[in-house]
């Protein structure tokens, strides 16, 4: 008896999986590449077309399946990108001013709740996030273990999601 | 809640220390693991906003640096042991020594200032004492004060370019007959004198002076 491919529900995967996909696009290509979102497009109808043609057997999870086709198109996106670079100039990139907009007030509010901060947790965040330094570097620098490193970082995220709610 | 083991990947994977199989292992996590990829979006926010703001968000205030200030001299001399300090004491004297028992020796033999291309900038200058103002009638004499035995003077009249030079060890000397005819009355002039040290090394200065002999009624 042939097996037949799960059910997938479509327009779930592209409200569930559009996120996944953009946030893989966007740091394996940059978030300054102009065409990132073609790509993500691009993932999407994919993914859509493969499962309509019973390219997904439920062999691995949709999550698994969706990675793979987003890998491989990244990789596509990039070889073709290096062609079209060895022979045309790049086109200017055209910014889409409301997602400028609505990231930069969120990093503003981050921003302003990271300056509340006590100093203990602002140190800690420079080190480790700003100058990227190991765990093992921050607690060698403050003179603390790396496991109460960790817990800073822990709870200065903490701290900062509830600076922003309130 | 029991925490995903990826979760502890999320800040090397965002900071880029993962690689190879270990890259792609989380990155497939979080297309299956809704939690690890809010997490991961949360934080990734996080450390976007600090890589573009940290120089400014971690700048240490300007006033809790001058209150922690301490001049450089105050931090050196902090941890100095009294042994530390007897040299210093030591080292200085040798200093004063230097400065005012020997340099003085040599005060004679070496130029002391400074030319720029016409004037004099700094160091020992050479005063002039006749004429300084306006005179009546041409000069016989020019006088300066003496520096000195063993000086020797050079001087320079000029009236838009030179018009004579002589050299003496005193400290005055005659204008010949022959430039005086050719200082008129009503005219401008200036004059310098130089100063040489016996090898001839140039050790003193003046200003450039600059005269009119009245003009005849």
């Amino acid at each position: 008896m042939e097996n037949r491919p799960p059910e997938v529900d479509l327009n779930e995967v592209v409200v569930k999986y559009r996120p996944v996909v953009s946030f893989k696009v966007r740091k394996s290509l940059g978030a300054r590449t102009p065409d990132w979102e073609d790509v993500v497009n691009e993932v999407i109808t994919q993914v859509i077309e493969k499962v309509r043609k019973g390219e997904f057997r439920g062999d691995s999870s949709i999550g698994t399946f969706i990675y793979t086709i987003t890998s491989r198109r990244i990789i596509d996106h990039i070889r073709q990108k290096t062609k079209v670079l060895r022979s045309v100039p790049e086109p200017v990139p055209i910014p889409d001013p409301c997602d400028d907009a609505e990231s930069r007030e969120r990093a503003k509010i981050l921003a302003q709740a990271i300056q509340q901060l006590k100093p203990k947790f602002k140190e800690v965040l420079n080190l480790y996030y700003y100058q990227e330094l190991t765990r093992d570097e921050v607690a060698d620098r403050l003179g603390i273990s790396p496991r109460r490193v960790s817990e800073r970082i822990n709870y200065a995220q903490k701290l900062l999601r509830k600076i922003i709610k309130t | 809640m029991k925490k995903c083991r990826f979760a502890s990947q999320i800040d090397d994977y965002l900071l880029d220390r993962l690689e190879g199989g270990a890259k792609e292992q989380f990155e497939e996590h979080y297309f299956n693991c809704v939690n690890c990829f809010r997490e991961m979006e949360e934080r990734d926010a996080l450390i976007s906003t600090i890589k573009l703001q940290g120089a400014r968000l971690f700048r240490e205030p300007a006033a809790s640096k001058r209150a922690d200030w301490v001049p450089a001299w105050k931090r050196a001399f902090s941890s100095f042991t009294p042994r530390q300090w007897a040299t210093v004491g030591v080292a200085a004297a040798a200093l004063l020594i230097v400065v005012f028992g020997a340099l003085p020796r040599f005060r004679g033999s070496s130029p002391q200032f400074v030319l720029s291309e016409t004037e004099v900038v700094r160091g020992e200058s050479l005063t002039l004492m006749s004429p300084i103002i306006d005179v009546r009638s041409v000069p016989n004499y020019f006088e300066w004060k003496s520096l000195g035995q063993d000086v020797e003077y050079k001087i320079s009249l000029y009236n838009g370019e030179l018009l004579w030079t002589a050299s003496t060890k005193e400290n005055r000397i005659q204008v010949p007959e022959e430039t005086r005819q050719r200082m008129q009355p009503g005219q401008r002039f200036a004059w310098q004198v130089r100063a040489f040290s016996p090898r001839g090394a140039l050790i003193a200065v003046s200003s450039k002076v600059q005269f009119q002999i009245a003009p005849a009624e």
